[in-house]
């Protein structure tokens, strides 16, 4: 006991401490704000750099068909709910762009227009990579009666905000986002097909890094007409060059050696 | 191709199904030579790990060769032979990185059903619900294993399937039992269960240096090698209704086992009056599972020992004796194998002659044959120890014990 005495280097006090502030979660007014936080194997660069990359946008988020640029600070989504197939479009706004630390855009135009999405990146206070905290502040056009449809047919808000920060980690960490889509099974009877749903299973995976995002794997609906054909082509180049990007990034960026070994 | 099915509580089928293709870039996908049933399935078959959908492919001990890898995989080519670990890690997150593979972060597709249930997701597993992914198993003919170049270890040598199938779960499970089992030179330790995975938690705490082993059981077929094969004191805990705590403190010279593993889990059978409470309970749904060994070791194991769970337990416990952990100082380890960690070195263990883990099996059989063996298994009849699979064979049970 003696010589742990010894050994024992405590630290002086008083230490100041701090107070917990909740990151934004609920609903405020008629928006519904949700939040999440990961550490991810990669630097801060590498994951803004991915986070930034509108090209591959539909590879890892949820919904996306495709995102094109349409002034230095204006970009236009086109999403499709993946519980129902259906599409939508909307403009949004490049609000801030600090890389390696901070991204946050706004819609601007239909009924979602005032969401807001704010990406911070620190590096881990122990080396682990990089926190990252993703805050979305929604604006629902169908006030409580839509969230309460989307919770169970599609994903909730908040749900949407904890997998879309989960699968740019995986692709950054895993090189591909995992999904049992397409694999083999017995007969599911109505209780299995009733039990994918509840388990949230009929919502399509975004591709990452696989083939997935040819056209032909894509719901009809977004196939139709040759300029759609044309982004999901594009969608699927990008994923094969997001493949060989992650690879090729993780193996040449001396910062990120430690990360990827 | 044909696949082992789980069709509800009780029913497994064969189904004539597709056969898997490569999803994602680091997959490959496997022509099963070897499969096996796993007493954990038998929770499966008995309907008590939730979120199994009917349709699922079962099985997550198997093994075979290379048919297809994709795009991105460098480590394997098609013809290797390959023995595959039952979780499903990505190598490349914390937690693979901290040898923790059983928790890896980046393999289960259905992480937030586990988060909403344990609050943090572990690694997927093959054919063990969809709480761990909603993988298909590899009781089947072919099955797909993503992130290819991690988990599988090749065979490069021409030793049988079966002495180096068990590598793909029970080997590392009995073997990391008894690491976080903490065994010390001299130590007298107490393994509840000698199924496979009780067995091989037997041998390696010899290998951690154990004294003595005490095994608990009820069946003479898996006491006769627990006792033969492995070198253990049994007991027989329906013989003459002994007291186990008693039993177990007269063997530790009357401080109890400095450490007990517990590789019963959540279907614990018993003499006692808990025993009989937990049967109700649990078919009361008042409790998940039936911590009835639990409670034993808890109550037997010396002062500051440890208690190491490999057994199964996928719910809510009832009445279980915390107190006495607390007031023994006990420490508890438990959880999934952190397979990867022990493929290469067992596979040595293997190879070198120092074990040879086909010693367990009582019967091979055909794949049609499988829906029976899991009654059989379930229903302890036929003196099963372990069932191996050859799933291009159709029917045929070769009892191996005979």
């Amino acid at each position: 006991m003696a010589q742990a005495a010894e050994q024992f280097d405590a630290p002086s006090f008083p230490k100041q401490g701090a107070i917990w502030k909740p990151l934004p979660k609920g609903k405020q007014g008629k928006q519904q704000a949700a939040h999440t936080v990961q550490t991810i194997r990669a630097t801060p660069d590498q994951v803004f750099n991915l986070y930034t990359r509108i090209e591959f946008l539909p590879a890892w988020m949820e919904g996306v068909v495709s995102v094109q640029r349409l002034s230095p600070k204006k970009l236009r989504w086109l999403m499709q709910d993946p519980g129902t197939g259906k599409q939508f479009e909307f403009d949004a706004e490049e609000v801030e762009s600090v890389p390696g630390k901070r991204y946050v855009s706004r819609v601007t135009t239909g009924p979602t227009a005032g969401t807001t999405n704010t990406l911070t990146l620190e590096a881990h206070p122990s080396g682990r990579g990089t926190v990252a905290t993703l805050i979305n502040v929604f604006t629902l056009p169908g006030g409580l009666f839509t969230k309460a449809v989307t919770s169970v047919v599609s994903r909730s808000p908040a749900q949407i905000t904890i997998e879309n920060l989960r699968h740019l980690k995986e692709v950054l960490e895993a090189g591909e986002i995992p999904s049992v889509e397409g694999q083999p099974a017995g007969r599911r009877g109505i209780s299995g097909k009733l039990k994918q749903v509840l388990y949230g299973e009929n919502m399509p995976m975004p591709p990452g890094t696989s083939d997935r995002a040819r056209p032909d794997d894509l719901p009809e609906s977004a196939s139709k007409g040759p300029s759609k054909w044309g982004v999901l082509l594009g969608s699927a180049v990008a994923v094969a060059v997001l493949g060989s990007l992650l690879f090729v990034e993780t193996k040449s960026d001396p910062s990120g050696e430690s990360l990827h070994d | 191709m044909k696949a082992v099915c789980w069709m509800g509580a009780g029913k497994v089928e064969i189904q004539t199904v597709e056969d898997p293709k490569i999803i994602n870039p680091g997959d490959a996908v496997i022509r099963v030579t070897r499969t096996a049933i796993c007493g954990s399935d038998l929770h499966l078959f008995d309907g008590y790990i939730p979120t199994m959908e009917s349709g699922d492919i079962l099985g997550h001990e198997f093994m075979g060769v290379v048919e297809e890898v994709g795009t991105a995989v460098k480590k394997l080519k098609r013809g290797d032979r390959v023995v595959i670990p039952f979780t499903i890690a990505c190598g490349s997150c914390f937690f693979c990185k901290t040898d923790l593979w059983s928790l890896c972060d980046n393999s289960n597709p259905n992480a937030r059903i586990c988060e909403t249930m344990y609050g943090y997701s572990g690694s997927a597993l093959f054919g063990y619900s969809h709480i761990y992914g909603g993988f298909a198993g590899g009781q089947a003919q072919y099955v797909r294993v993503p992130f290819a170049d991690v988990g599988p270890i090749k065979i490069e040598s021409d030793i049988p399937d079966e002495k180096v199938l068990f590598l793909s779960d029970i080997y590392p499970t009995g073997y990391q039992a008894a690491e976080n089992a903490q065994i010390k030179p001299g130590d007298t330790v107490a393994v509840f269960g000698c199924g496979p995975v009780g067995l091989f938690a037997i041998a390696s705490a010899y290998m951690f240096g154990a004294e003595k082993v005490i095994a608990i059981d009820r069946f003479p077929e898996r006491l006769k090698l627990a006792r033969e094969y492995c070198g253990a004191t049994t007991i027989d805990y329906t013989a003459g209704n002994p007291s186990i705590v008693e039993a177990l403190r007269d063997l530790s010279n009357g401080i109890g086992p400095d450490s007990i593993i517990d590789a019963v889990g959540m279907e614990a059978h018993g003499t006692d009056a808990a025993a009989f409470y937990d049967k109700i309970d649990q078919a009361l749904m008042l409790e998940t599972d039936r911590p009835t060994v639990l409670r034993q070791a808890i109550q037997a194991v010396r002062k500051g020992g440890t208690l190491s769970i490999p057994g199964v337990y996928g719910g809510d416990l009832d009445k279980l004796n915390f107190g006495a952990a607390f007031g023994k100082g006990i420490t508890m380890k438990m959880g999934q194998t952190n397979m990867h960690k022990y493929l290469a070195p067992l596979l040595k263990s293997i190879e070198d002659g120092k074990i040879d883990p086909s010693f367990m099996i009582s019967h091979r059989v055909g794949i049609e044959d499988v829906p029976d063996m899991y009654k059989i298994w379930r229903d302890k009849k036929d003196r099963v120890t372990k069932i191996v699979i050859d799933p291009f064979r159709e029917k045929g049970i070769d009892r191996l014990r005979a």
